[in-house]
């Protein structure tokens, strides 16, 4: 269940590791980025996407708390409506637990909707060059 | 070689800025279709540094950016009627974004409150700046936060 409904803000790829992409020159070559998590000072922070407005803080940690402890809570506001924007960021202690977490919620049902989630932040990396042929290919 | 990305059609930056009794004092972010996010932040108040911070964030989070600009219908918005900024008293913000095949630069007076534009021409687009604005802010500023631990200093 985990990655396999992909229809929220997952139109680039996996659950957030080893993304990759193509710049948009017009030549026929392309350099891949690849994007691993990127650590951060205290720890891990994953990025999720699709919330309910109405979804309350205390069911997110919750929910999120599955797979490890949630370290640091981010919650936004829209400032007109006063509802969640829909969109959390979340941080553990070890990169399993975000990984994990990763792993298993990507694409769950919280409230009715389908929520991505992903790494928040990444360690871009030029690991070739590849012909956009090979790129919408694979 | 620009950055390459696959939301290579959308770019953002965003100024805040005013001469205040501490000096020159703004904040700035810029967010390139890789995945760069640039965070400048400067205050003068009790001799703070100028803060510098940059990071990677993923396509999810640029994606959330776009999703915010795209809501907010800020494209719609035609600022031929707003006042100029008045650097000396009141400072400037500037909104660029490139999005799809729309490319919007705006510039408008720091808003401080809605209640300053009640009075100005076209209260209705730049509410809708003003909050795009704050929620462009505010995922920024998660964003630092969350990443560097540094506690940016809100608007």
């Amino acid at each position: 269940m985990s990655a396999s409904d992909r229809r929220e803000g997952t139109r680039h790829g996996d659950s957030g590791q080893n993304q990759e992409s193509s710049d948009d020159g017009d030549g026929s070559t392309h350099s891949i980025l690849r994007y691993g998590p990127q650590k951060s000072v205290d720890g891990w922070v994953i990025f999720v996407t699709g919330l309910h407005e109405e979804s309350q803080e205390d069911d997110i940690i919750d929910m999120f708390s599955e797979h490890g402890q949630v370290k640091d809570f981010k919650l936004s506001y829209n400032r007109r409506t006063g509802q969640v924007i829909g969109y959390a960021m979340i941080e553990y202690a070890r990169q399993s637990e975000a990984q994990d977490t990763i792993n298993n919620f990507h694409g769950k049902r919280f409230l009715g909707k389908t929520i991505s989630v992903h790494w928040a932040f990444v360690k871009p990396s030029v690991v070739g060059e590849s012909t956009l042929s090979d790129i919408d290919g694979r | 070689m620009t950055d390459p990305s696959p939301n290579d059609d959308f770019y953002l930056r965003y100024y805040v800025g005013h001469e205040g009794k501490f000096g020159r004092e703004f904040l700035e972010f810029e967010l390139y279709p890789s995945g760069k996010l640039r965070y400048a932040n400067n205050s003068n108040y009790k001799d703070d540094d100028l803060i510098r911070k940059e990071v990677y964030v993923s396509p999810a989070v640029v994606e959330e950016f776009r999703r915010l600009v795209e809501v907010s219908e800020i494209t719609k918005v035609d600022d031929s009627k707003w006042k100029e900024p008045d650097e000396r008293s009141t400072g400037h913000q500037e909104l660029e974004c490139k999005i799809g095949s729309h490319h919007i630069a705006f510039t408008a007076c720091e808003i401080r409150s809605l209640g300053d534009i009640q009075k100005w021409n076209d209260p209705e687009g730049l509410q809708t700046f003003y909050y795009l604005t704050l929620d462009l802010k505010a995922l920024v500023m998660a964003l630092i936060s969350s990443h560097f631990k540094a506690r940016p200093i809100p608007d």
